[in-house]
């Protein structure tokens, strides 16, 4: 008898290859082309209905638009070309506060994980600025940059800062100790360390958390631009909003999603190229 | 080797070495206590023992990743201080960077010792034909089998060319016929090369199987050698039949005797 504890978990045989690429569909589940006709009726029935009892009186047009008029106000914004300038400005705003967030926490992040003087130094002003509901920042953030694109920037950057801030300094500290230390034994200075398994490690905590950092981003942009600006998606919504035109805020919206979802398919595809590394999970 | 002194000092020498650990209640606990233990290059030594009886830390302070609390771990006639260049480790988990494809994941040690990318990559190659992986190399981890990834583990190990490789019960999560496929390929590279090689594990069997020594440690906590076993089975060795050698048989039988106390002890002192 020999003790053969540790072999509960074993591993398939040597030649047998893993693919994780290629989740099998259950072969009782609706296929994908037929769930997006039924996700396309769907749209038609609610659409639909909403536009009969908006016609027929029993919904309130003027809080709720028909879907006819937010079509034909949103073709006119696109055609007329009216939207685009404002789009632009939301986006540049979002890209700034993204790259700025996500360079400051990267930076922040990291010192403060390998510091332990200055994770401890810090840790409560951490603690109270983030309890802070970021959205009485936005009239200060006037006062100071003014109604262009920087205190829309500076606002959506203390929205990106801090989820990246907190998975780096998560990301960092939970580094596997046995890579660390296999690392080590490979001949690793502290430096090769960092660079071959401290940031690739750091990094995948902050690639995994892009779509809330961008959706973060795009918030921050259009609330300050809602709260106070020149130009923007948001401030065509308040804009609508004070003239009582509702369609304008209903158009608004829809343009904002639609331009959101394209940006979240980019992000996907980022991140799956970024982490192909990674095993898919629950596969 | 640069001098014919240390050409006779053993690969790894621990004498006495004794490690505590304070516990969170603020007392103190011994891993192991007064080991003596010697590895001549080129040799095979396994370390057995029952669960929990500090094997780990005996690498470990070989390994210069833990200092002994008393006593002196010594290689080629040096004291190990901080990290033994010497030596290489495998661990007992999946210790490759998940990032990295198989090939810069074997090229590692050889990037970081300031090896050119191209070498690097042509040395890790070969090193991957030799384990069997030539077809693997733009793979990453989590996409090979358990037994792939030890393979690599090997490559990444030796293509640093070390004198000392420090092996933790590396094939422990392996299934029984991965693990002889493995042990096999084990021995056959290192046969060819004149390396010391110390080699924990739990399995009598393997660690008889394999090497040239068997060092037995007694249940944890404080634990120390209880006796030492030459194997003088001759080489080369065929895994597959070895078992049913006399010789093995017996061996097995008298190390088994002695094991199965030091087991006995640990799970009594659990179940107090």
């Amino acid at each position: 008898m020999t003790i053969t504890t540790g072999r509960a978990d074993a591993a398939p045989a040597a030649s047998a290859v893993r693919d994780h690429r290629a989740p099998a569909r259950p072969r009782s589940e609706t296929p994908a082309a037929l769930m997006r006709v039924y996700q396309l009726l769907l749209t038609a029935v609610v659409l639909g209905t909403w536009e009969i009892l908006g016609r027929a009186g029993l919904i309130d047009t003027f809080f709720f638009s028909l879907p006819s008029a937010i079509g034909v106000a949103v073709w006119d914004w696109i055609i007329s070309g009216f939207i685009f300038p404002h789009l632009w400005i939301t986006l540049q705003e979002a890209l700034y506060a993204f790259i700025i967030g996500t360079g400051l926490g990267l930076v922040l992040g990291f010192l403060l994980a390998r510091v332990r003087f200055l994770e401890r130094l810090f840790e409560p002003f951490v603690q109270m600025f983030n309890a802070l509901p970021r959205v009485v920042l936005a009239p200060i953030f006037l006062l100071w940059f003014g109604l262009g694109i920087e205190s829309k920037v500076a606002f959506g950057v203390t929205l990106v800062f801090f989820i990246v801030f907190f998975n780096v300094l998560q990301g960092v500290k939970s580094v596997d100790k046995v890579l660390l230390d296999n690392a080590r034994m490979l001949g690793a200075t502290e430096r090769h360390l960092i660079q071959h398994v401290v940031l690739p490690s750091a990094l995948t905590w902050i690639f995994s958390s892009l779509h809330i950092s961008v959706g973060f981003a795009i918030v921050g942009a259009v609330v300050g631009e809602y709260l106070g600006a020149a130009a923007g998606v948001g401030y065509v919504i308040a804009q609508a909003q004070g003239v009582f035109d509702t369609e304008g805020v209903f158009a608004g919206m829809f343009i904002l999603m639609i331009v959101v979802l394209f940006v979240d398919l980019g992000v996907n595809r980022l991140e799956r190229y970024l982490l192909r590394w990674r095993p898919v999970p629950g596969a | 080797m640069t001098s014919v002194e240390e050409a006779h000092a053993p690969a790894i020498q621990l004498d006495g070495c004794t490690k505590e650990f304070v516990t969170p209640q603020g007392g103190s606990y011994f891993a192991v206590k007064g080991i003596d233990l010697t590895v001549m290059p080129g040799k095979f030594v396994s370390i057995v023992g029952p669960t929990g009886c500090g094997k780990s830390t005996v690498l470990n302070m070989a390994a210069g990743l833990m200092t002994p609390s008393e006593g002196e771990a010594r290689s080629f006639g040096a004291p190990v201080m901080g990290v033994n260049r010497r030596a290489s480790y495998m661990f007992q988990q999946d210790a490759l960077l998940p990032w990295k494809t198989v090939l810069d994941n074997v090229a590692l040690g050889l990037i970081m010792r300031g090896v050119n990318k191209k070498e690097a990559a042509a040395e890790a190659r070969r090193w991957l034909a030799k384990v069997g992986l030539s077809n693997f190399e733009d793979r990453y981890p989590h996409q090979l089998s358990g037994g792939m990834r030890k393979r690599t583990s090997i490559a990444q190990a030796w293509i640093v060319n070390p004198d000392i490789l420090l092996m933790d019960e590396p094939f422990s999560a392996l299934d029984v016929q991965t693990r002889q496929i493995m042990e096999n390929e084990l021995l056959e590279i290192w046969q060819e090369s004149g390396k010391a090689v110390i080699f924990i594990t739990h399995d009598l069997d393997e660690a008889i199987a394999l090497s040239d020594e068997v060092v037995l440690l007694s249940a944890g906590p404080a634990s120390h050698v209880v006796a030492r076993y030459d194997i003088t089975l001759p080489r080369p060795r065929n895994l597959l039949e070895i078992r049913d050698d006399p010789q093995f048989v017996e061996l097995h039988r008298e190390i088994w005797g002695k094991l199965r106390d030091e087991v006995a002890k640990t799970y009594a002192a659990k179940a107090a």
